[in-house]
């Protein structure tokens, strides 16, 4: 009974972190790069040095480090599209 | 066996999502501040690539400082790029006021070669003092180009001493002179090609940057 609870509390929390793993860093930072094509906004420019510090840190073995990153490359980018 | 297995995979899993920023870390004061002093200066706007690079550089600062010295040097050379590209954009911003709107002046006209107002620039400048009058909350700086033909030191002259003449003109028409700069730019930033006597044509012209 302990065992399936802790079982369940690790994937409670890995989850959500996780969710994006079926989508590639080199996707996502694509789909960032043609959105913003063109826009040379703060948020753009921001938008994409965060993508490619994403995929230095993927590179470079660091799958979390990335995930974090690309998050918040495409948060940014949301910011930019208003910004054109 | 088999639990042990598990529960050790699942905290691969789990911990694997625990990368993160520690922007709150002493080692970043100095780039912190520079970035900082650089947004409030306008560095978002008047130079935002620079900007952004400096908070893009900040924020990996912050992620290889949670790494407890596992890459000093990198760490180290993020903060200054952070902080020398924060500086950067900010000293941009400094020497150049960022400018909200450009009002053209269509059909201001000087005589050849010099800063004299041809009287066919009247009514455009009648427009432009009520325009001001109007919205007497704007400070305006009175930009003026000229085509490339000339020197640049002689087209730079000639462009400085035409802002001045429409400068002038506003002042004597009841513009507060407080509210008024004047610049010129001789033949750089063309709106047309100089190639051809049109384009020439468009690229003489005047201009109010509205600059707060």
């Amino acid at each position: 009974m302990r065992f399936i609870f802790i079982i369940m509390a690790l994937l409670a929390f890995a989850l959500p972190a996780q969710a994006a793993l079926f989508s590639t860093i080199d996707s996502r930072g694509d789909k960032i790069s043609a959105e913003l094509k063109g826009n040379n906004s703060y948020h753009a420019y921001l938008a994409r040095d965060l993508t490619s510090i994403a995929s230095s840190e993927y590179d470079e073995g660091d799958a979390s480090a990335a995930r974090v990153f690309i998050n918040k490359a495409e948060a940014e980018a949301a910011k930019a599209r208003g910004t054109k | 066996m088999m639990k042990r297995i598990a529960i050790a995979a699942l905290a691969v899993v789990s911990l694997s999502a625990c990368a993160r920023l520690n922007m709150d870390s002493s080692q970043l004061d100095s780039a912190r501040k520079a970035v900082a002093d650089a947004k409030a200066a306008g560095a978002e706007r008047c130079a935002p690539k620079l900007q952004a690079e400096a908070v893009s550089s900040l924020y990996w600062a912050a992620h290889e400082v949670t790494e407890f010295g596992v890459h000093p040097d990198e760490t180290a050379s993020l903060i200054k790029t952070a902080q020398d590209n924060a500086n950067a954009a900010r000293r941009a911003c400094m020497a150049k006021p960022a400018m909200k709107e450009v009002i053209k002046l269509k059909d201001v006209y000087f005589a050849h070669a010099s800063a004299k107002l041809s009287h066919t620039s009247d009514a455009t400048l009648t427009r432009a003092v009520a325009l001001l009058k109007r919205r007497a909350n704007i400070d305006v700086e009175i930009a003026a180009y000229t085509d490339s033909n000339g020197s640049d030191a002689y087209n730079l002259a000639l462009s400085d001493r035409r802002a001045a003449s429409v400068r002038d003109y506003l002042v004597s028409h009841g513009i507060n002179a407080s509210r008024l700069t004047s610049k010129g730019y001789g033949k750089m930033h063309p709106v047309a090609t100089n190639a051809t006597k049109e384009g020439r044509a468009k690229n003489r012209r005047v201009a109010l940057r509205v600059m707060n």
